[in-house]
Order: structure tokens, then C-alpha cells, then sequence
């Protein structure tokens, strides 16, 4: 027989239910915190929805952390927990950068001065993940570790690069140039789907089904699983397991590397220090909720972007904190994690 | 170098490293019951938000350290209640104790210290060691600085005698290598790892009061930038041993401390990032064991379900 308590159990333990409960607690830390909570409302509605300018910069938003998100759910299903995201959109930011302003890219037809900054990009974050793949073959390093340490190594190269006069810092016009890099040239720069969403948001799309299909549909994605299943039975089957490990970061890592590059290309244009500002730890969260589904890390990407477009507009328009949305998100992840735990008591307890 | 920058030097280090200590040796307790907290940083965030809080209060810079205690003790407790009770991921819960400490804590500041903080809370000053602060070079280098300092060392051995000398630390340890054998033999994996837990937020709390109660009287939003991860980095470069994390928080305390004071060295040619990017580097070359052979504890995040 069907309890209340079950169901309560069940809702709990479903992604949905966890980001409903946080969502309802950031609701009440709203209408406490907010002198008019309809105003506070309004104002993030305005904010995440309100004009086409608005909608355009959430989806953007959640065109980066969904290309992070899958990249998490492509190394996790080879049961590697990447965790670095940040610091992989920060090496694809940088490169991408870097080939836009100190190459001739530009100069070269068919779009490559757009593309090749980009793949530069995305190369850079996957070679920056397999490193910590590498580690994890040879040395056996935790990934968890070893990609949390690397991201702030990574945070720090950029600061280098745009405070050193010899990297990528903005020539000293005035006393008020910015430790910032120049702006890139408009031959890098992605196209506008409808200003400002930007036509990476098609190859994000593009990739999900690429992600979906390598998954679920391709011997490389079954060979992932396996290892990810029971490593041992994987390797006394014939995998290499090493291998495998390490172009599945690889490609984790790119797609967040791509991320970073499309952040600076279709949004920034120029690099600064800390431009990631937290989309890497977002679009990880991300990828957790959606639990291994491509279609699902969309789904949550957009309500993330939406979210943090929200409690910008919310700050500015009505004076509430955007930490507000800050801490509905460290309370998603919490309930997110509980709510393994109830699933798992439940798959536990006989039918 | 002429002595008075070599004391700078020296002072601002050791004074750098004091909460990193505090914070690392707390963890090490954890990490030996085979707990990783990376909540470590949200627990000193809350320690310094509860410092300044106490004190803002009260006036009393000793109820503000009570207070910072209570406070990374509770997100010390919530994390206990995700890795030991919950058997939740360590990591991810982890992550989002630190995310919605950083959320929380801004908002409380806003809301009770006003958007414009540039308010002092009356804190701790520097205590001289007579005779002590006297001795050339390092008697002011080690000898004028906050009570912290001092109490670093003695945490130290406190932390040591705690898992060397005693039963429960012995117990302890083995939570963290062979649980099953330490439920077999009778003692409580479960109990330990909520003392070591416990341990490790009284200890990131002393070391989160530094910033608010020592170095600067005041509060400001995500006061501990990182500094719960340098420590996390601390306790691996470390090697999982007392001795090891005090020398690794001393290595960041001097990098750190240089990046203030190559300038008026007159050193231009060593960017200030490279040394604030070196903790993580050692860190991670020693995870890697290529600093010698690396030692975690086996049962280092792994859950303990009868």
C-alpha cells in the first residue's frame, strides 16, 4: 500500500522535488529579507524573462552551463567525478583569447576566425581535464582532487596573462587601463541568433544530441558505462581502461573548455580575471541534477540561467541580494544529495 | 635583505599561516576518520561571520570567538549529518554547504551590518611576549603577533596527542583505513567520525576568527576567499601527517606573504600569481606522488553503511 510517506519519499528523492524544496525555501528567505515580496517577484521575472534582451542573456547563461553540465554527465558516466569545470572554462577563455588576439585567425574565410579560437578553446580545457586523467592512470590521483586544484591554478593563469604586459594585457593607454585583455577582433566574435543570444547556443544543442547519441548509442559510451559499472569486470573484459579514462576527461574537459571560449566570443570580448565567475561550480551542479540525461541537462541549464539572470535583475530593480539565489543553489545541491540517500533506502526496502 | 623587511617578511607569514594551521590540522582529524570535507571553507566563513556577529553583539571579543565557534560547529554538523548520517556524496555535499554558507552569510551581513560595512568590531590586538619580542629578527617576527599564533602550535599538539596517543585517536585512524575492522572489534566507526567531524569545525572556526576578530576588526562578504581550500591543499602537500600540514601552511604562509612584499624587494621579474598559484601546485604535485609516496587514508570519502 501506498503511503503519504512514500509519496512524500518519492517526490523527495526525484531532482524535481529537490530543486521545488530549495526553491520554496529561497521563496521564504525572499519574503523575509524583501520589503514588497510582489516587488521582489516582479523584479525577477523582469530580470530573467521580462524583455527579449533579458531572455537572450538567460539563455546564453544557460548555454554555458550546459555545455559544462555535459561534460560532467560524459565523465561520470565512466563513474569520473570532474569537478573542474571552472578551471576548464578558464584555459578555453584564455586560449581562445589568446588565438583570437595573437594570431591571424581572423584573416582566414569561411568562418575560421570564429572556429578556430573556439576549438583552441575547447582543446585547451580537454588537455587541461585529461591531465588530471593522466594523473588519475598513472599516479592515481582522485580526479575530485586533482581537478578542484587545477581550477585554481587555471584561475590564477588567467589573472597572470592579463596583468602581465608580455601575455595579454590591454597596452597601458591611460592610467586607467584595466589589467584586461583588449578587446578581440570582430572576426572572432560568434554571430547573433537575435541579439544578444548567440548562434553558440545552436552548437550547445548540437552537442547535447552529439552527447545523447555518443552515450547511449555508440560502443565508446558502452565502454564507458562499463567501466563506470564495475572497472575491474571492464578490464578483465579487454578495456583500456586508461584510455578510456583519459579521452573521456578529455572530452569532458573540452566541452567545458568550449564553454570559456564561448563566454569570451559571444558575450565578453575581452578576457578578465575571474570572468568565469562561478559558471564552472553552476553548470556542475547541472549536470548532477540532470543524473546522466542529456535532455535533462538542458532543462536544468535554462532554469539555472534563468535563476541567475533573475537575482541580478532583482538586486538591481528591488534591493535584494542576489546571494538570495546563491543560497537557493547551495540548498538545490544539499537537497539533491539527500535526496540520493532516500532513493537509495527505497530501492533497498523490498517491493 | 636588511632586517627589518626580512621581520615584515617573516611576521606577515607566520601571521598568514595561523587560520590556514587552525583549518588544516582540524581537517587532517577528519580526513584520518576517512571524512574530506570540503565544507572546510564554508566552516571558517562561518566562523569569521560568527566572530564579527558575537561581537558586533556583545562588544566582547572573547563571546565573538564563542560565537564563531557555534557557528562552524552547526555547518560542521549539517556536513556530519550529509557524510555519515546521510551517507550523501562528501564532495557535492560539500559544495553546497559552501555555496549556501556564502549565500547565507552575505545576506546576514547586509541585513544586521548594513550594505556599507566599514563598521570595527573591538577584536583581539597583538600580544607581546616580554622579554621574548626582544630577541633580534625573530623575537618581533614571532613574538608580537595575535593569541591565533600562539595557539596554532599548541592545537598542533593537542591535534597530535589526539591522534597518536589516544584510544579514540587510534580508533580514528582506523575509520579511516579499515572501518570494517573497527566495527568489528567493537568500536564505533560512526562515533568516531562524528568526533573528528566536530573537531574539524571547532578548528576551521578558530581559524575563520582570525580574519574577522585578529587581522582586521570587521566583516566583509566571502572573507575566507579560498582559504578553507588552501588548507584542504595544505593537509595533501602535507601528507596526511601533523607535522607535514604545519610545515605546508608555513610554505603558503611565506608565498603568500611574498606576493605582498616582492615589490619593495625590488623583485619584478617573479609574477605575484605564480606564487599564489604555487600552494595548489605543490599540492598538486604531491597528490600526484612526485614528492614521495603519497598516503591518503584508503577510506577517504567512501561512506560506512552496516
Amino acid at each position: 500500500m501506498t503511503t503519504m510517506g512514500d509519496i512524500l519519499h518519492r517526490f523527495a528523492a526525484s531532482s524535481a522535488g529537490a530543486v521545488v524544496l530549495a526553491l520554496t525555501a529561497g521563496l521564504l528567505l525572499m519574503s523575509a529579507l524583501a520589503p514588497s515580496l510582489p516587488a521582489a517577484l516582479s523584479a525577477f521575472a523582469q530580470g530573467a524573462v521580462g524583455t527579449p534582451y533579458a531572455i537572450g542573456a538567460s539563455v546564453n547563461r544557460a548555454a554555458v552551463l550546459a555545455l559544462v553540465g555535459l561534460g560532467f554527465i560524459l565523465a561520470f558516466r565512466a563513474n569520473l567525478t570532474n569537478i573542474g569545470g571552472e578551471g576548464q572554462m578558464a584555459m578555453g577563455g584564455l586560449i581562445a583569447t589568446a588565438v583570437a588576439l595573437r594570431t591571424d585567425a581572423g584573416t582566414l574565410p569561411l568562418g575560421l576566425g570564429i572556429v578556430l579560437p573556439a576549438l583552441a578553446g575547447g582543446l585547451a580545457g580537454g588537455l587541461w581535464a585529461a591531465l588530471a586523467g593522466w594523473l588519475k592512470v598513472k599516479r592515481g590521483t582522485n580526479e575530485v582532487i586533482s581537478t578542484l586544484l587545477l581550477s585554481f591554478v587555471a584561475w590564477w593563469l588567467v589573472y597572470w596573462s592579463v596583468h602581465s604586459d608580455a601575455l595579454l594585457r590591454q597596452p597601458r593607454t591611460s592610467s586607467t587601463s584595466l589589467p584586461e585583455s583588449e578587446d578581440i577582433p570582430s572576426s572572432a566574435i560568434l554571430g547573433m541568433l537575435s541579439a544578444p543570444m548567440h548562434q553558440g547556443v545552436l552548437a550547445v544543442l548540437a552537442l547535447a544530441v552529439v552527447v545523447y547519441i555518443v552515450m547511449a548509442h555508440t560502443v565508446w559510451g558502452m565502454r564507458l558505462q562499463a567501466i563506470g559499472l564495475n572497472a575491474a569486470a571492464a578490464r578483465r573484459s579487454g578495456l583500456s581502461i586508461g584510455g578510456l579514462t583519459i579521452g573521456v576527461m578529455l572530452a569532458s574537459g573540452a566541452l567545458g573548455g568550449l564553454a570559456g571560449a564561448f563566454m569570451i566570443q559571444g558575450e565578453q570580448y575581452n578576457l578578465k580575471a575571474g570572468f568565469t565567475s562561478g559558471y564552472g561550480f553552476d553548470g556542475l551542479v547541472v549536470g548532477l541534477l540532470a543524473r546522466g540525461s542529456a535532455p535533462a541537462v538542458l532543462l536544468f541549464a535554462l532554469l539555472f540561467g534563468f535563476l541567475r539572470s533573475g537575482g541580478i535583475g532583482m538586486e538591481i530593480a528591488a534591493g535584494v541580494p542576489s546571494a538570495v539565489v546563491l543560497t537557493m543553489q547551495g540548498l538545490v545541491i544539499l537537497a539533491v544529495a539527500a535526496a540520493e540517500f532516500l532513493r537509495l533506502r527505497q530501492a533497498r526496502r523490498p517491493a | 635583505m636588511n632586517d627589518a623587511l626580512l621581520i615584515v617578511l617573516a611576521a606577515s607569514a607566520i601571521r598568514l599561516a595561523a587560520p590556514l594551521m587552525l583549518a588544516a590540522l582540524g581537517e587532517l582529524v577528519s580526513e584520518k576518520a576517512g571524512l574530506l570535507n570540503l565544507s572546510l571553507e564554508g566552516m571558517m566563513l562561518a566562523g569569521a561571520f560568527g566572530g564579527a556577529l558575537g561581537c558586533y553583539l556583545t562588544g566582547s571579543p572573547v563571546l565573538g570567538l564563542v560565537t564563531a565557534l557555534l557557528f562552524s560547529a552547526a555547518v560542521a554538523a549539517l556536513q556530519g549529518v550529509f557524510s555519515i548520517l546521510l551517507r550523501a556524496n562528501q564532495i557535492v555535499s560539500g559544495i553546497g554547504l559552501n555555496i549556501a554558507v556564502l549565500g547565507l552569510t552575505t545576506i546576514a551581513s547586509r541585513t544586521i551590518f548594513g550594505r556599507n560595512a566599514g563598521f570595527t568590531i573591538p577584536g583581539f590586538g597583538k600580544v607581546v611576549i616580554p622579554g621574548l619580542a626582544d630577541l633580534p629578527v625573530m623575537g618581533p617576527a614571532l613574538f608580537m603577533q595575535s593569541g591565533f599564533v600562539y595557539a596554532a602550535p599548541v592545537v598542533a599538539l593537542l591535534i597530535a596527542t589526539l591522534l597518536y596517543r589516544t584510544t579514540a585517536g587510534l580508533a580514528l585512524r582506523a575509520a579511516g583505513n579499515e572501518p570494517r575492522a573497527v566495527d568489528k572489534s567493537g568500536a564505533s566507526v560512526i562515533g568516531v567520525r562524528w568526533l573528528a567531524v566536530m573537531v574539524t569545525g571547532l578548528a576551521a572556526g578558530l581559524g575563520g576568527a582570525v580574519y574577522s576578530l585578529a587581522d582586521i576588526h570587521t566583516f566583509t562578504e566571502n572573507m575566507t576567499s579560498g582559504a578553507g581550500y588552501l588548507a584542504l591543499a595544505a593537509v595533501i602537500f602535507g601528507r596526511w601527517r601533523v607535522g607535514g600540514t604545519v610545515v605546508a601552511c608555513l610554505v603558503f604562509g611565506v608565498a603568500s606573504s611574498l606576493q605582498f612584499q616582492l615589490p619593495a624587494l625590488g623583485v619584478d621579474f617573479l609574477p605575484a600569481a605564480l606564487l599564489i598559484m604555487l600552494p595548489y601546485l605543490l599540492a598538486l604535485l604531491a597528490v600526484s606522488g612526485l614528492v614521495g609516496p603519497q598516503s591518503p587514508p584508503r577510506a577517504l570519502t567512501v561512506p560506512f553503511d552496516r
